[in-house]
């Protein structure tokens, strides 16, 4: 949440203080190139220190957004097993009649919905901060919300967070303990990471076109994950790293 | 396991006994649906273990080898996740089971601290109550009077009395404490590296492993005319004679009709009669000559 709030006060602030050469452009050159055409008509009119704010706040800091959930929810996916198996309660969740899609989901909802909110409030706050430090700077104009960046918050994100939760929550039932499981999720990040930095390279750019593969991608990521974790779960193996 | 094949009635409470390591708590597991086994079949309540294994566990109940209650959770709190995991969606009657069954293991009071501030025999005593919350027709308890003290265990072999004679529960109880099995168990079976070795009744398997009633006299001298003159009784099967304490063991198919004769003989022979008992083999030296033997 501190991040949310200093990372857009950092980029806001910063460049208004310094000098900005009116007609160079200070950002990697890269990225800007390949920003898409309609951004870039979107930034046309733009002193530089507005083009700087404008890109950072609406794009350049949006993949990191998917990081949040991911982390958000790591300890409690993590532990979501692999914590039942460490405090001898696990015998007794697998006697029940729950099937093994509803103990999965279950334990990925309890992780899910935890992070959600936590993006959520990132998001506002985010915002919040965004548009009352950018709001001088840009005649009165607000940033944020848009449209691309609803779909990110309540459709990317969610699926990004149901495929890592998912995930964790998979190596929970199959790893000794929640170590082990804390350990193997925290790799999940990655991915993630690996989006920022194409993204400072300028080999993607937060887009409508990004937005769109990412869904799709995310959508039926989450599908193959549930049906996984479905088909790995053997109550035997549970009990058995339990003991 | 090794071929384990067993049947338990309806309304039964069938004992599991066997040394550490038999299968016990195996065979429990795979009734309860949560191991599946590599071989066979076996059905709970008419479902298949293997093919209908929720319709299984929705049917029983079951008392696991560790307590496995949320100790970050109040007692409440244990009992109605898994009242809202077996099915019951009724708050009302979640409500008032839970209440019913507090108040029964003497919980009431503490229902709402934090179970890791109980007792082990408090823990025991709700895991108890959370194998019944959804009054399952089968029970499957593992060593449920383990870690309790006398009052605890009393009140445990009470329910378990209960649950199978006045309300046709169906139990089936693993135990290593051979005075609980013979006092609750309608039927037993020994079991030993995970195959059975014998099933019957608790009378059955004393008469079976450690021989029929005896009928125990105890003189003031023991002589050898007193023990030809019993011996010679013609439905006397055998006469054991322990000088040392001065008693004779007197083996017979009927130790309660010869036992008159037997004390007229010995009053006839002259000797001093101090005591006169039926002298039962105890289950618990039964269970050990099988174990020894396997």
């Amino acid at each position: 949440m501190l991040i949310t709030v200093m990372l857009p006060l950092i980029i806001i602030l910063v460049p208004a203080m310094m000098t900005i050469p009116g007609t160079s452009f200070n950002i990697p050159t890269t990225m800007f190139e390949n920003l898409p055409l309609e951004v870039k008509l979107e930034i046309a009119g733009m002193n530089a220190t507005q083009q700087i704010v404008y890109i950072f706040a609406l794009y350049f800091f949006a993949p990191f957004f998917l990081i949040i959930p991911i982390m958000a929810s790591s300890v409690l996916a993590s532990d979501s097993f692999a914590g039942e198996k460490d405090r001898k309660t696990i015998e007794a969740l697998l006697a029940t009649p729950l099937t093994d899609g509803e103990l999965l989901l279950g334990k990925i909802l309890v992780s899910f919905i935890p992070s959600m909110l936590v993006t959520f409030l990132a998001f506002v706050a985010y915002s919040a901060v965004v548009d009352i430090t950018a709001f001088a700077l840009f005649g009165g104009r607000t940033l944020l919300p848009n449209l691309l960046w609803f779909a990110l918050i309540f459709i990317v994100t969610p699926a990004v967070a149901l495929a890592g939760i998912g995930v964790t929550v998979i190596v929970s039932v199959r790893v000794k303990g929640f170590r082990e499981a804390q350990q193997l999720s925290a790799l999940l990040v990655l991915p993630v990471m690996l989006l920022i930095f194409s993204e400072v390279g300028g080999l993607l750019m937060f887009g409508p076109t990004m937005l769109a593969m990412l869904i799709v991608g995310f959508v039926v990521l989450d599908l193959i994950v549930f049906k996984l974790g479905t088909s790995l779960f053997r109550r035997e193996e549970i009990l058995v790293k339990s003991i | 396991m090794d071929r384990l094949s067993f049947e338990v009635e309806e309304g039964e409470v069938f004992g599991i006994l066997g040394p550490n390591g038999a299968g016990k708590t195996t065979t429990i597991r795979m009734l309860a649906c949560i191991v599946s086994p590599s071989g066979g079949s076996a059905k709970v309540a008419g479902y298949d273990i293997v093919k209908e294994s929720v319709n299984v566990r929705k049917s029983v109940g079951i008392l696991t080898e560790n307590p496995s209650l949320y100790e970050r959770l109040s007692a409440v709190e244990n009992l109605e996740f898994f009242a809202k995991a077996y099915g019951i969606t009724d708050g009302q009657r979640v409500s008032e089971r839970i209440k019913e069954l507090l108040d029964f293991f003497q919980l009431w009071d503490r229902r709402n601290e934090r179970v890791a501030t109980f007792s082990k025999g408090m823990k025991q005593k709700l895991a108890i109550a959370r194998a019944i919350v959804h009054d399952p027709p089968i029970l499957l308890l593992d060593e449920p009077t383990a870690g309790l003290d006398p009052e605890a265990s009393k009140l445990i072999r009470n329910l378990i009395e209960r649950l199978g004679s006045l309300e046709r529960h169906t139990v089936l109880l693993c135990t290593h404490r051979l005075e609980d099995a013979e006092r609750l168990c309608d039927r037993v079976m020994i079991i030993s590296r995970g195959a059975s070795k014998v099933v019957g009744t608790t009378k059955e398997l004393r008469n079976r492993m450690g021989g029929h009633p005896k009928l125990e006299v105890t003189l003031r001298e023991v002589t050898r005319e007193v023990v030809d003159k019993v011996r010679g009784i013609e439905s006397v099967e055998g006469v054991e004679v322990d000088e040392g304490s001065a008693r004779l063991l007197v083996a017979a198919n009927d130790v309660e009709a010869v036992a008159p004769y037997v004390v007229r003989a010995l009053v006839n022979a002259g000797a001093m009669v101090t005591g006169v008992s039926v002298f039962l083999p105890s289950l618990e030296e039964a269970y050990l000559k099988l174990v020894r033997e396997t």
